[in-house]
């Protein structure tokens, strides 16, 4: 699966992100290396993780209660958004919400990904993007820059227009 | 008006030539049938019965001349010579070719228009008072803050993926000309007891499947304020809405399961993250809103004693004339000035059109008459809001002669119509057929004004577009067994007193709408007492009456 980071073609990705499907399958967590499970199981499981001393990540959704997370991610090094479906935009909200409790690592979109929305999603706080294989072209790098301008502000310059 | 700097410009250029791609890719294949589905909406672009229909953005209803020719010329070389506007004064074109539509958005884009959100589950249009500016009980004019809202809901990265479609009005005026309540954000200007002007904020209301009153969260919210209030209403929202069932997505469904005082926690919860922040206006930022409303350059001689003199010599000898005075203008804020309603309501024509020749006339009208501006209406009218009152009659003239003076307004002939079975998909029921029949009923334009102010709004099936519900009177079509039957309801108001109509009882055929309108009216006229209008008289004597009359057995 291709992925995007900080707008550059990422070949090598160290992390394995684990879904619920495959832990209840008894996919059994690899020893070394960064890892993402979800967050219902990083908090089922939360000291054997952290006896890992690799990075650590949770995979999160609109669905999930994320108010615990906000407060306190310091033990996190990846956060990976869900997005359901192509018209679910609960992510946005989320990625905006976590950049905005201090969270400055890697946020990275999962799921249903596309051209079309990842300068809305880099916009709202993504700096990380993982799109299925049969989607992806190598010009998706131009999606960024489509629209040059914006009236909101975005993650790297947080201001709104009228304040430049 | 507000003019378009560098920004606002290479952010609709290159958003044309954003879609021109999106449109390519999907043409191609390359892009799947419902993601372009999403994105063709968020750019006004629907596919119809007939066509693809688009919808073009009229920011707040106003319109620069420039800006109206250039929708003439639309009309007349990419759809069949006219054009539609909508109720939230947006226009419409019925049948453009999907792959020309690149091309119009780029035409455009010239004068500073575009069709951005007019479709799709994502901020839409900030609609306002006609009259914003001229209406004599406003507090403050509404719109530089509707051009504010404009800007911060153009492109929003957060919120382009909403549960469902998201609509704001704002208010000025004692008087709500935008129906604000039914809004899934209505926002009243109101001063506080130490004289501020700030606003109510009103949430989740609307109208559709479930109709119902917006409910107010915030009684003051100071100026400053009204961006990082209205981001933290909208990532409530965005967060918490249904998703699961379309049918209950919009605000108004979340607002009512938690209840208002509890979504009310939850705004000011997330409110208190941001309230102090980036989005904090700043005086300069009003300031600069405000410079683009400033007054126009008013005829200080527009009230001589020889303009008075031409007007009331015009009204003696022409009755006609007199007629379009009384009905379809109103008064000025500016001595010597009238506010004039375009009615494009005319005999037999679908409510809310217009073609290509009326639209460059209204144009002329208002370069020449009033400072080259006008604006479209929530009732689906223009306005020329700033007209010398000695130049009435020649505006009259021009208008009579392209078939835009009836002189109806606000009568019962002026009706909110939506397009219905012959144009939209969703459609239970023809509407156009129905409201012609009404006219060809009540072509008596005495007994019209006689019986006095009437909203009627007809609605093609239960998404409500034409807002039936708050009307005087309210038809809804149905489908019953393949055959058109239409629903009426009684005392519904979008204005101050807002409030849903009720149901009058079983549906009617189609042959039977003018004839039933008709026996509702017979009621009305038995009742009223003196000045007594329909509306108060439905208040006081309830439905009951007018329920025993229609529906009584023929002896
Ligand atoms: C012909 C194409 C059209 C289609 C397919 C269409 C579709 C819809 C749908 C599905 C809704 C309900 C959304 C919801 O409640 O979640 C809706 C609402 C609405 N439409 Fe349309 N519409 C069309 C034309 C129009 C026109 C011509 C007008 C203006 C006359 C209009 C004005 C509105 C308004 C004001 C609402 C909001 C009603 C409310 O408050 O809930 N629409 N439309
Ligand atoms: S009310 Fe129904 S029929 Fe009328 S335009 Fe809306 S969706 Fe179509």
């Amino acid at each position: 699966m291709p992925l995007l980071i900080d707008q550059r073609i990422v070949t090598e990705d160290p992390w394995q992100l684990l879904d619920q499907a495959a832990l209840d399958e008894g996919s059994p967590i690899p020893e070394n290396g960064p890892v993402a499970v979800p967050l219902i199981w990083y908090r089922q499981h939360r000291e054997a993780l952290q006896q890992r001393n690799s990075p650590l990540g949770v995979i999160v959704n609109g669905d999930d209660d994320l108010a615990a997370l906000y407060a306190d991610h310091s033990q996190l090094d990846l956060i990976a958004i869900e997005f359901p479906t192509f018209r679910d935009g609960r992510g946005f909200s989320i990625a905006r919400q976590l950049v905005r409790s201090g969270f400055n690592r890697q946020i990275r979109a999962l799921g249903h990904v596309s051209r079309d929305r990842l300068a809305l999603m880099q916009s709202s706080g993504f700096n990380a993007f993982a799109i299925n294989d049969e989607r992806f072209q190598t010009d998706h790098l131009q999606a960024f820059s489509e629209i040059s301008v914006n009236y909101q502000g975005t993650t790297a310059d947080p201001r709104p227009v009228f304040r430049r | 008006m507000y003019q378009y700097n560098q920004i606002d410009q290479t952010l609709v250029d290159e958003r044309v030539e954003q879609f021109r791609d999106q449109t390519r890719r999907y043409l191609t294949g390359e892009l799947p049938e419902d993601e372009f589905s999403a994105l063709r909406l968020m750019n006004g672009l629907y596919i119809q019965r007939q066509a693809p229909m688009l919808r073009v953005a009229v920011p707040y209803g106003l319109l620069s001349s420039t800006q109206m020719r250039k929708l003439a010329h639309v009309a007349r070389t990419y759809d069949r010579g006219y054009g539609h506007f909508t109720t939230r004064t947006n226009i419409q074109f019925n049948w453009p070719e999907l792959a020309a539509v690149p091309d119009i958005l780029a035409e455009l884009a010239q004068v500073q228009m575009h069709a951005i959100q007019t479709s799709g589950n994502c901020i839409r249009n900030t609609t306002t008072d006609p009259y914003a500016g001229v209406a004599e009980s406003e507090l403050e004019d509404p719109r530089p803050y509707c051009e504010i809202i404009r800007q911060w809901s153009t492109l929003h990265p957060e919120f382009a993926y909403l549960p469902r479609k998201f609509k704001i009005a704002v208010t000025g005026a004692t008087e709500d000309r935008a129906a604000s309540q039914v809004h899934d954000i209505g926002l009243q200007m109101v001063q506080n007891a130490d004289g501020e002007i700030g606003f109510e904020v009103l949430v989740g209301g609307g109208l559709g499947r479930t109709p119902i009153i917006g409910k107010s969260i915030r009684k003051f919210l100071p100026k400053q304020h009204l961006l990082s209030y209205l981001d933290a209403i909208l990532r409530v929202y965005n967060l918490k809405g249904r998703r699961d069932n379309k049918y209950k997505a919009r605000i108004k469904i979340l607002v009512e399961a938690l209840g208002p005082d509890e979504f009310r926690r939850l705004v000011e919860e997330e409110w208190a993250h941001i309230r102090d922040g980036e989005l904090t206006l700043t005086d300069a930022e009003i300031a600069r809103a405000k410079s683009f409303f400033t007054l126009p350059d008013y005829d200080a001689n527009a009230a001589s004693a020889d303009a008075h003199a031409s007007l009331s010599d015009s009204l003696a000898t022409d009755i006609e004339f007199n007629a379009w005075y009384r009905h379809n203008t109103l008064a000025h804020r500016v001595d010597g000035y009238r506010i004039a309603i375009v009615s494009l309501k005319p005999y037999l024509e679908a409510p809310g059109d217009i073609t290509d020749s009326q639209m460059d006339a209204v144009a002329d009208l208002a370069d020449r008459y009033s400072f080259g501006e006008t604006r479209a209406t929530h009732h689906q009218n223009l306005v020329l809001t700033d007209v010398r009152k000695g130049d009435l009659y020649a505006v009259w003239q021009a208008l009579a002669a392209n078939n835009l003076a009836r002189s109806n307004i606000g009568t019962l002939t002026d009706m909110i119509v939506c397009p219905g079975f012959d144009f939209c998909s969703l459609a239970n029921a023809r509407t156009l057929n129905i409201s012609d029949q009404i006219n060809e009923h009540f072509d008596d334009m005495d007994h019209l004004y006689d019986l006095g102010e009437i909203r009627l709004n007809m609605s093609g099936c239960i998404n409500a577009c034409a807002h039936h519900h708050v009307a005087d009177i309210g038809i809804l079509g149905v489908d019953k067994k393949g055959e058109d039957w239409y629903q009426i309801s009684l005392g519904g108001s979008s204005k101050e007193d807002a409030r849903l109509g009720k149901i009058l009882g079983r549906s009617v055929p189609a042959s039977d709408v003018a004839i039933t309108v008709e026996k509702i009216l017979a009621v009305y006229v038995d009742q009223r007492g003196e000045d007594e209008s329909f509306a108060q008289v439905v208040q006081r004597v309830g439905i009951k009456p007018f329920k025993e009359r229609v529906y009584a057995t023929a002896h």
